[in-house]
């Protein structure tokens, strides 16, 4: 009898090992996915029934037959099928495998087991309602398994006739088709509880894939705004050399420069950094160079200009918002120039008949943070060969390898000894120098570099 | 970026720790609006830690200034490291802080 126990359950388990690869193909299918995010479509739940109503059949068989009744994995389609589908998928599973049983297989025990299996289907369907759709996890499910076998058996002794015959057959078979049951349903919920990691994993990819791709076109918007706001070509002046660069970070830090015709003889000249990063500091960028240009037109007096344009763009300001700017008025004929240092890096003047450096600071703060405010203004006499370096943090703030700054030192130093070159020849030189400095690192803000120089050369 | 928030008396105070750039601002930027939204009307912030600070950086702590002063209340800032003073210094914002060169004293000025 023990034997016959064993060897049962050898069979069963062999069973259960072919019916575990077809539900792992099918746990690989579309309709089955779809099963599992309640897309209960007509054509998703014929696949699905038909598939472990398929298993169930599979599983009524096995080699060894026990006084006219076979142990079976019958139940395993339906309890699958609804632990997973709902109770609809349960009963229909249920009833394809109970029907078969009933038509097809004969023997004493045919009601009762018949019953059984669509019982399985049913009760499964019972607590996928009760767990609001949810799988019910491995070790529920396995516990699930051996009550309803067990429940199998019971139908077994109430139902079949004689009893003597079923409690033979029951004592025989009821071990090995616990038993081989509850493995595959063990088995089977592994496969559904990484299926549902794989799918949480996925969906994490995808979401993080999303986020990046926003934040690419959020990069390229921010540059666009950015680059629209700069001018295009510079100015032809009389008797001056004039030339300007930026070099946007790849999140954009809302550097500007600017030059705004004013009367006859007459140029604004502004650069400016605006705080923050990206599309914030890209429209505020905007902002700030529209107002400033507002402002300064048919406006010769700096300090003016720049109170006005702080007092609108204060208002503007959220959540401390400020951009740091430097704006000059150019007599292009007296050649003076007066400014106004609105809290940014201090321009640095090249004096030739000096041969020395001067910074172009007034007593000043960035605009935005401030309500209102009363800018110094200064004045300067500009000489032929006189050299004006305009620049952002983005160059002094360049970082080597050991994180040490670029800093005004190394920057003053490359204006004194480039003086004698023409403006575009400076910027690049001042540009190399910095991009070199940084080498292999990325860039972490705008650089931006203008350089204004008294020529010494004969307009041509 | 590390950052600690502990309180004397009425008064909240910030020690950070590390480079204040775009990306810390953030978290700068939370933790100081969820001490203003637990109405905290003093704050100090302490630098000491800090050798690098971003226009961002700037950004958050004139925020919080904006914001508490509407109320009557106000930031302070202490132990401010060369390089960074000299950021506060070329914005102009050295003009909108009370900075102090230690943090006692900066809260004591309450």
């Amino acid at each position: 009898m023990v034997s016959i126990t064993i060897e049962l359950l050898m069979d069963l388990l062999e069973k259960i090992c072919v019916i575990l690869v077809i539900a792992y193909l099918i746990t690989r299918t579309r309709f089955f996915h779809d099963i599992l995010d309640k897309k209960f479509t007509r054509r998703n739940m014929i696949l699905f029934i038909l598939s472990f109503g398929f298993l169930s059949i599979f599983g009524s068989y096995s080699g060894i037959v026990v006084d006219g009744a076979m142990g079976n994995v019958r139940d395993l389609g339906p309890m699958i099928a609804g632990l997973v589908g709902g109770p609809l998928a349960g009963i229909a599973v249920g009833l394809i495998g109970g029907l078969y049983r009933y038509f097809f297989i004969g023997g004493i025990t045919t009601l009762p087991c018949s019953l059984a299996t669509v019982f399985a289907g049913l009760f499964a369907g019972i607590i996928y309602l009760l767990n609001k759709g949810k799988f019910i996890g491995i070790w529920r499910a396995v516990i699930f398994a051996v009550a309803i076998e067990s429940f199998h058996m019971i139908l077994v002794l109430l139902i079949a006739q004689p009893y003597s015959a079923a409690l033979i057959i029951t004592e025989e078979v009821y071990m090995p088709m616990i038993i081989s049951n509850a493995i595959g349903v063990l088995i089977f919920s592994i496969f559904i509880n990484n299926l549902n990691k794989e799918r949480e994993t996925a969906r994490e990819r995808d979401k993080f894939y999303d986020e990046l791709e926003r934040k690419k076109y959020e990069l390229e918007i921010a540059h666009e705004i950015q680059e629209s706001f700069l001018p295009h070509e510079m100015p032809h002046l009389e008797g001056y050399d004039l030339f300007a660069i930026n070099i946007p970070a790849k999140e954009v830090g809302g550097d500007f420069y600017d030059f705004i015709p004013l009367s006859e003889g007459k140029l604004g000249i502004t650069i400016a950094d605006v705080s923050g990063k990206s599309v914030p500091a890209a429209l505020f960028m905007a902002v700030s160079r529209t107002i400033l240009r507002a402002k300064a037109t048919g406006n010769s007096n700096p300090a003016q200009v720049i109170k006005e344009a702080n007092e609108l763009i204060a208002s503007d300001s959220k959540k401390g918002m400020f951009v740091t700017l430097f704006y000059a008025i150019l007599d292009l004929k007296n050649k003076t120039m007066n400014y106004v240092n609105a809290g940014h890096n201090p321009p640095v003047m090249f004096v030739r008949k000096m041969g020395d450096l001067e910074c172009l600071k007034t007593k000043g703060i960035a605009l935005g943070a401030l309500d209102t405010m009363e800018p110094e203004e200064k004045i300067i006499k500009l000489e032929t060969g006189d050299v004006i370096v305009f620049y952002t943090d983005g160059v002094t703030e360049a970082v080597n390898d050991k994180d040490e700054l670029f800093g005004e030192k190394r920057l003053y130093r490359l204006v004194k000894v480039n003086s004698g070159l023409s403006s575009k020849e400076i910027v690049n030189r001042i540009k190399d120098e910095v991009i070199g400095y940084s080498k292999g690192l990325s860039q972490f803000d705008d650089i931006t570099l203008m350089v204004l120089k008294v020529d010494d050369r004969k307009s041509k | 970026m590390d950052m600690e928030d502990t309180k004397a008396g009425k008064v909240c105070i910030i020690v950070l720790n590390g480079r204040l750039d775009a990306y810390s601002s953030n978290k700068l930027e939370e933790k100081v609006n969820s001490l203003i939204d637990n109405s905290c009307l003093e704050m100090v912030i302490n630098f000491d830690g800090v050798d690098y600070i971003s226009s961002s950086g700037l950004r958050v702590i004139l925020s919080a200034v904006k914001q508490l002063r509407k109320n009557q209340g106000d930031v302070k800032l202490a132990c401010l490291k060369p390089y960074v003073m000299e950021v506060f210094d070329i914005s102009g914002f050295t003009q909108l802080f009370e900075i102090y060169p230690t943090e006692e004293e900066a809260v004591n000025s309450f």
